[in-house]
Formats: C-alpha cells, sequence, structure tokens
C-alpha cells in the first residue's frame, strides 16, 4: 500500500503480525494435536501440555477399556465411504447437467435454470422432516444409500459449473463435433480438463461440507454399522466427558484427511478461487 | 450456435429432474400437509388439525425465543465474522511475498468440524479448563462461559466466525486488490490521512466483495445448528435456540412431526423475507457508492 514506503523493518514487522495473528487462528489445531497426545491427567489443563503419551491413540485403535469398546476406526470408514460417493454422484450430475444448462439448447432449459436457483435459496430446513419419513419409507433408514441419495446433488455445484461452461467457447464445442466427437466425449475429453481449477474448488467445498455433516447422518444412522466419524464423535461427547483424550484423538483423525487433501490441491484451489472470485 | 437438441437435454438433466421430484417437490408438498396434521412420527393414526400448530407456534413463547436469538446471532456473529476476515484479508494483502501460502494457511479453519471445535471449546472453556483456571488464579474471575444467556451466544458466535474468517478473507483480499493503488497515491497526495483512506476508498472500492461476504454470513446466522446441538444444547435457558435447534428438538426428541413442520415453515418464511430485506438493505448502500 502508499505511504508505507517499503522499508525493510516495516516489511519485517508486517510478517511477524501476520505470523503471530495465524498461530493464534490455527492454535485450534494446535491445541487439538497436542492434547491427543497428552498425558490423561494434563488433557484439558494447561494450554500446552507438560507431559504426552500414546494412550489416547491406543485406545482409539483398541477395544480392550473398561468403557464400552467404540468403533472409531470403522466410523472414519464409512464417513470415507459416504462422502466419497455422495461428492462423486454431485460432481458428476454437475457437469452433466451444467454442460446441458449451458452448451444444450432444449425445450424447458430456462425452467431448469430458474428452478435451480429457487432450489439453492430454499431453505432447506423444510424438507428435514419429510426427507427423513421419506427415507424411512423407502427402507433406507440406517443406511449408506439413505445417507447418500439425498445428499447426491448440490444446485450450488450445478450453478457454479454452469457459470464456468458458458465461458468456454462454442466453436470449440462445434469443431469437435466436427471431428465425430459425441457430447459425452466432448463433455469428459474436452471441458472437465479445462476446467481443472474450477473442480478443485467445487470438490474440496463439497468434499469438506459433506465431511463434516451432523444433522442429516445423524438423524439416518442409528447403528455402529453405519454410523460416521463426526456423527460418533458428537455422540461420545457427553458419555466421554471424562475421557476428553480419545476424543481429542478422534478429532483429529477426523480433520486430518482433510487438511491433507486441502493441502495436496492448495495450488489449483489457489487457482480456481482466482476465477471464482472474479 | 447452440444446436436445439431436446433429447441430449432432458437426458442430461435427467438425474438432477429425478432427485429434484423426489428428494424436493415430494418432501416440500408433504411438509405442507404434515403441517396439517398432529402426527408423532409413531402412531398409526394421523388427525387433521388444520391450522391449529400454526397457531400453537406463533403464541408459544419458545418460539418468540428463537426468532429473537436468531437476529441476535445476525447481530454478533456478522460483525464478528467481518472484522476477523477484514484483519486476515488486510494482513495478508500488506506482504510482497507469499501471500497464498498465508491465505492457504488461514482458510485451515474452515476445514473444521462444528463437532470439534465445540469439543475444544468446551475443553478451553470448561471450569477447570486452562483459560478459566488462569482467569480465576490470576485476576479472581469466574467466567461460566457457557452458562450464561450472553457469552454462551458470544461463545458460539465466535466459533463460526473463527470458521469462516479464512473463507471471507479470501474474497475480502480478491476485493482489496482489484483497489488501484493510483487511487491511494491521489489520495495521499491530497493528505487524506489512514482512518479516512480506509472508510472513504478502501470499503467503497471493495463494495461488491464485501456484499459477498455479508450475503453468505447472513445465510450462515439464519442456519446455526451444530455448535449449538453440540455445545450449549440451546440453553442456558433457550438463549442459543435457534430455529434449526428447536425445530430439531420438536421433530426428533419429542417427536412432534406435524408442530415441527410448521415451525419449519415459519422458520423459512421468516429466514426468506428477512434476506430479502437484508440484501435490500445492502443493495441500497452499494447504490451510495455508486455500485449496481
Amino acid at each position: 500500500m502508499v505511504g508505507t514506503k517499503n522499508k525493510p523493518y516495516k516489511v519485517a514487522l508486517n510478517y511477524a503480525i501476520t505470523i503471530v495473528f495465524l498461530l493464534i487462528m490455527i492454535f485450534p489445531f494446535i491445541y487439538l494435536i497436542l492434547n491427543s497426545f497428552a498425558s490423561w491427567d494434563q488433557v484439558d489443563k494447561h494450554l500446552i501440555p507438560t507431559s504426552y503419551t500414546l494412550r489416547s491413540w491406543q485406545w482409539l485403535f483398541s477395544n480392550s477399556v473398561t468403557v464400552a469398546p467404540a468403533p472409531w476406526i470403522a466410523a472414519f470408514f464409512h464417513t470415507f465411504l459416504v462422502t466419497t460417493i455422495s461428492v462423486a454422484l454431485m460432481m458428476l450430475f454437475a457437469v452433466m447437467v451444467a454442460y446441458a444448462l449451458a452448451k444444450v439448447r432444449f425445450r424447458g432449459r430456462k425452467l431448469v435454470d430458474n428452478f435451480i436457483i429457487f432450489q439453492m435459496f430454499f431453505p432447506a430446513i423444510i424438507l428435514l422432516i419429510p426427507q427423513f419419513l421419506l427415507v424411512t419409507k423407502m427402507g433406507m433408514i440406517d443406511s449408506f444409500s439413505g445417507m447418500i441419495l439425498p445428499t447426491a446433488v448440490s444446485m450450488w455445484a450445478i450453478f457454479m459449473y454452469t457459470n464456468f461452461f458458458k465461458a468456454i467457447p462454442d466453436t470449440l464445442i462445434e469443431s469437435a463435433k466436427l471431428d465425430g466427437a459425441s457430447d459425452l466425449q466432448i463433455l469428459f475429453k474436452i471441458v472437465i480438463p479445462m476446467s481443472k481449477s474450477i473442480t478443485t474448488v467445487i470438490f474440496l467445498f463439497l468434499y469438506t461440507e459433506r465431511w463434516t455433516t451432523l444433522l442429516w447422518d445423524m438423524i439416518v444412522s442409528k447403528s455402529d454399522g453405519t454410523v460416521t466419524l463426526n456423527v460418533l464423535i458428537s455422540q461420545m461427547f457427553g458419555p466421554y466427558g471424562t475421557y476428553p483424550g480419545p476424543m481429542y484423538a478422534a478429532s483429529v483423525l477426523l480433520t486430518l484427511p482433510l487438511i491433507v487433501l486441502f493441502l495436496l490441491f492448495s495450488k489449483n484451489f489457489q487457482d480456481g478461487m482466482q476465477y471464482t472470485l472474479k | 450456435m447452440k444446436r436445439m437438441n431436446n433429447k441430449l437435454g432432458w437426458l442430461f438433466t435427467g438425474p438432477y429432474l429425478v432427485f429434484t421430484i423426489i428428494f424436493f417437490l415430494l418432501p416440500l408438498l408433504w411438509s405442507f400437509w404434515l403441517a396439517l396434521t398432529n402426527w408423532n412420527l409413531i402412531s398409526p393414526d394421523i388427525k387433521f388439525v388444520g391450522l391449529s400448530n400454526f397457531v400453537t407456534a406463533i403464541t408459544s413463547p419458545t418460539i418468540h425465543q428463537a426468532f429473537w436469538v436468531t437476529y441476535k446471532f445476525l447481530l454478533v456473529f456478522v460483525p464478528l465474522a467481518l472484522i476477523l476476515s477484514m484483519l486476515v484479508a488486510i494482513l495478508v494483502n500488506r506482504l510482497p511475498r507469499f501471500k497464498g501460502l498465508f491465505m492457504v494457511a488461514f482458510f485451515l479453519p474452515y476445514l473444521s468440524s462444528g463437532v470439534v471445535t465445540s469439543l475444544i471449546v468446551k475443553g478451553i472453556l470448561s471450569y477447570n479448563g486452562p483459560i478459566s483456571t488462569w482467569l480465576r488464579t490470576t485476576f479472581g474471575l469466574d467466567i461460566d462461559w457457557l452458562g450464561s444467556p450472553t457469552s454462551a451466544l458470544i461463545v458460539v458466535s465466535f466459533m463460526i466466525a473463527w470458521k469462516m474468517s479464512g473463507y471471507y478473507g479470501l474474497i475480502l483480499v480478491s476485493g482489496l486488490n482489484s483497489i488501484n493503488n493510483e487511487i491511494y497515491e491521489a489520495a495521499a497526495l491530497d493528505g487524506v490521512n489512514r482512518w479516512q483512506r480506509f472508510w472513504k476508498i478502501t470499503i467503497p472500492m471493495m463494495y461488491p466483495s464485501l456484499y459477498t461476504v455479508l450475503i453468505l454470513a447472513i445465510g450462515v446466522s439464519f442456519g446455526i445448528f451444530t455448535e449449538v446441538y453440540q455445545l450449549t444444547g440451546g440453553g442456558p435457558n433457550g438463549a442459543t435456540n435457534t430455529w434449526q435447534m428447536e425445530i430439531y428438538n420438536q421433530a426428533f426428541v419429542n417427536l412432534k412431526s406435524g408442530y415441527a413442520s410448521a415451525v419449519a415453515l415459519i422458520a423459512a418464511v421468516i429466514t426468506f423475507l428477512s434476506i430479502g430485506v437484508l440484501r435490500n438493505l445492502i443493495e441500497k448502500w452499494g447504490h451510495h457508492y455508486g455500485w449496481n
């Protein structure tokens, strides 16, 4: 900015302030990780625990403890399964619908386009109870399909892709057509490879949101056989109140994959955000 | 030229259409019907009760409280989120290098689950937790963070503002970036001070990104659930009982699905109208700056 001639000490000061603020902002994560390794008499006693142990982590992976064993690892795989399939479906349907809306002229297109915007801003809370009843009636309560199917389409993803696809020149698609490519081939071989950065953004947002969903998974899952890790931590919140160590370990298990995924894609994510914010 | 191709259009939108009929339109109609009954999720007999669920809801003190709690969250959460994300944006934007790296780091809170944040906050702020113990021993302060209505609401608002700060910050950074440096240079020549520069140049110039953040934050404050469910249960004394929390409790704890549907419909109408009014106000503010 102006007025601040880039004097070295001033630049250094800016970095120092930013780093301190960043450390404060990510302190909850540091606290979480440290407490998952803290001795049990140290958990929640100090901002930085002073002695450490692997006991909380051993607790997660073994069931030989006084309190009823909880299937943490199984719950982790349930979360992984439900999230991955849901998000894969959301992405697949989003590119198909968006391609049709952006690049195909068909009767009713305007209607579908407007209805998607309407659904995007529709207060979803109205649908919670009847969706639950519907899933119950369809015999999908306490099943993965009950968690996946009602969350298999994302209006937001369709909306984002439609805007992006509209910017792809029609001539590109026409010339591919002349070369004998089918619409499916054009979509998957030309359009999607061109949308790498926006795909990363949409994928990361959808994945994070689905991974940390509580309300829907909580009312659909009724047993250890389907429970997701987020729901399990939520349910054990009270009962494990006196054993917070394992809860912190389970929370690390829940949070870490998202952080790894995000860091892995962070370059594409930054590019994609630049586009979405224009 | 786009070709007219009905078959392809309907084929590609097919999955969406089937989904919308089954999981959107059908539940929507169902909820209108449910709201007119006294069904309790279990009993085989369902009685049609007309509008009595709506009357009960509108005259219920719990519902009045949920109505006000939402606006209290709006008043506390939105400014908090704005301040935190603005701080992130300004700090990052001043750095000559590694902006992207810092932005990614500031984005990390967005990846946290509300359940996990609640666990951490409960641990840190509990009576024997590090912060309470420290305040007690050094200042003799004894704050029951989650036990007093005002602080519970502030704590929950803070948690969500923290989570969103990096995401909103990213949006604001692009707003700050779009401001041409020459404007600042011209202003500096005219002897404009820092404070004036911020309010008269920075804020008006980055209005579009502020608009996005405000609309997103307002949307969030009408849908608060996880943190409240996990940390306060809507308490103390309903001080953090949001619409979502009330609907969840009525439907899945008290099993009054008919009544809960009526509450959900009322909540949706109020949410819809409130967001509409707030959006208009924010757009007026933008017109004032010359944005359309």
